[in-house]
C-alpha cells in the first residue's frame, strides 16, 4: 500500500518542479546539449569583397552617412544603400566582411570589425570597396558562445577563427560558461 | 498664443540644429544607440565587453591605436554628445569628458539595476532604456530620463514602464523607442516629467532607430522601415526593405 502513495507523491512533486525552476534554470536545461565552434581559416575571414546587392536576412545595426544608409548583415557584412530618396532606397552593393557587427564612417573611410581585426575601408566607390588598413588583433579571440550557462567544445585558435557556434550534442565537452 | 508661436519657431530652429548635432565630428556619419563604434573629433571610440579603446583617425585611412580604458563589465553601447561620451553598461551609465579626445576622463557612473542599456542624450537629458533580456537578466523594462545638468552627479528624473525596450533615438521633442517584438513607440518629450505616447506601431519588430533629417530609419528582424516625422503628430511610412 505504501508504493502507490510514494509514486503519487513523486508525481505531484514532479508537477511542481518545472513551475518552480523553469525560469531560473532555463539555461542549465539547455546545457544538456552544447555548442560547437565552426571555424574558418584566418585567410578566409580576412578576405573582404564587394559583391552585388545581396538579399537581407538578419539585419543588425544601421549607420547613416550623407545619402547612404549602411545596414549590417549580422556576422556577414554590410549592405550599402543609396538613400537619396527614402521613399525609394536602392541597394547598390554588399561588402562581405566575416564576423562584422559594427561600423562607423568618416569622410570616405568605413571602419568595421572583421572578427579579430579592425579594418579601414575606402568606400569612395561603393561598388569597389578597397581595404586601406587592417589592425590585427584589435578584438579578442571569440573563445565562447554568446549564451551563458552552457557547455561547449573549447575553441582552439590553431584551428582558425570561430565564425559561429552550432548547437549540437556534445561528447564530454570541457568548457562551460 | 505668442508663447506657442515663439516655441514653434524655436523648435523649428532646434529641429534643424539637432540633425546636425547628432554627429559630433565633421565628416562623420550618424550611428544608432546600440552602436559600439562611434566617432568624435578625430577619434574612433570602440567599446568592447569591458573596455573603451581609442584610435586616432586624424588620417582617416591610417587609424592608430591609442588609449585603452577599463570599464565595468557588460559594456553595451556608446553614444557621443557634445563633449561627452555616454557609455551604457550592464552596471550603469558612464559619462566621460572628451574635451581632450585622446584622453577621456570619467566624470560619473550613474548606477542602477543590471540591464541592457542603450543611451541617447539631448540638452541636459539622457534617455536610457533598461531591458531584461537573456544575456542581461535581472533587469526591469523601463525608459529612464536622467538629468545630467551636473554631469558629475546625474539624477533620475523619472522612470517610465516599457515592454521590451532596445534602441532609441531623439530629435527635438520626439523620442523614438524600439520595443523589440512589440514595435516602435513615438513619444512626446516636451515635458520630460510627463512623457506622452503619440504613436505606437506594433506591427513591426524593432531593434534600433536613427532619426535623421525628419526621417526615422528603423532596423529589426523584419528589415528596414523608414518613416517621415515631418508631421510629428502623425508619422508616415516612406518605404520598407524587407528581409528575404
Amino acid at each position: 500500500m505504501k508504493r502507490p502513495h510514494g509514486y503519487l507523491a513523486l508525481l505531484v512533486s514532479l508537477l511542481f518542479l518545472p513551475g518552480c525552476y523553469y525560469n531560473e534554470t532555463e539555461d542549465r536545461f539547455a546545457a544538456k546539449t552544447g555548442y560547437r565552434p565552426i571555424y574558418a581559416s584566418y585567410e578566409e575571414v580576412r578576405t573582404i569583397q564587394t559583391l552585388v546587392a545581396q538579399p537581407m536576412r538578419v539585419p543588425g545595426k544601421i549607420y547613416i552617412k550623407d545619402n547612404y544608409l549602411f545596414i549590417n548583415e549580422v556576422d556577414r557584412g554590410i549592405h550599402i544603400v543609396d538613400n537619396s530618396d527614402p521613399q525609394k532606397p536602392v541597394r547598390i552593393s554588399f561588402i562581405a566582411i566575416a564576423g562584422n557587427r559594427e561600423l562607423a564612417v568618416k569622410d570616405s573611410i568605413l571602419y568595421a570589425d572583421n572578427t579579430l581585426d579592425l579594418v579601414a575601408l575606402n568606400i569612395a566607390n561603393p561598388r569597389n570597396v578597397r581595404i586601406v588598413k587592417r589592425i590585427e588583433g584589435a578584438f579578442p579571440y571569440p573563445a565562447y558562445p554568446a549564451q551563458t550557462g552552457v557547455m561547449f567544445e573549447c575553441a582552439d585558435p590553431a584551428k582558425g577563427v570561430v565564425v559561429r557556434w552550432e548547437q549540437t550534442d556534445l561528447v564530454n565537452p570541457q568548457c562551460f560558461r | 498664443m505668442k508663447k506657442s508661436i515663439l516655441f514653434f519657431a524655436l523648435s523649428l530652429l532646434l529641429g534643424c540644429e539637432s540633425s546636425k548635432d547628432t554627429s559630433v565630428a565633421p565628416g562623420a556619419g550618424v550611428g544608432g544607440s546600440m552602436a559600439r563604434f562611434t566617432i568624435a573629433a578625430n577619434t574612433l571610440y570602440m567599446v568592447n565587453k569591458n573596455s573603451l579603446r581609442l584610435y586616432d583617425i586624424s588620417n582617416t585611412a591610417d587609424p592608430k591605436p591609442g588609449a585603452s580604458i577599463r570599464l565595468g563589465f557588460g559594456v553595451e553601447t556608446i553614444f557621443p554628445y557634445r563633449n561627452n561620451l555616454f557609455i551604457g553598461t550592464q552596471t550603469g551609465m558612464y559619462i566621460y569628458d572628451i574635451a581632450q579626445p585622446q584622453a577621456p576622463k570619467q566624470i560619473s557612473l550613474y548606477q542602477h539595476i543590471m540591464s541592457c542599456d542603450p543611451v541617447v542624450a539631448q540638452g541636459n537629458l539622457a534617455f536610457v532604456t533598461l531591458r531584461n533580456g537573456t544575456t542581461c537578466r535581472n533587469g526591469a523594462n523601463t525608459l529612464d530620463v536622467v538629468d545630467f545638468s551636473n554631469p558629475a552627479s546625474p539624477k533620475l528624473l523619472k522612470s517610465y514602464p516599457m515592454r521590451n525596450p532596445h534602441g532609441l533615438g531623439v530629435d527635438g521633442n520626439l523620442l523614438f523607442v524600439c520595443e523589440g517584438d512589440y514595435g516602435l513607440k513615438v513619444l512626446d518629450i516636451t515635458n520630460p516629467l510627463d512623457i506622452k505616447q503619440i504613436e505606437w506601431f506594433s506591427d513591426i519588430r524593432t531593434y534600433d532607430v536613427i532619426p535623421y533629417r525628419k526621417v526615422v530609419v528603423v532596423t529589426g528582424k523584419d528589415g528596414i522601415a523608414q518613416y517621415s516625422y515631418a508631421d510629428p503628430k502623425h508619422l508616415t511610412l516612406l518605404s520598407k526593405l524587407p528581409v528575404e
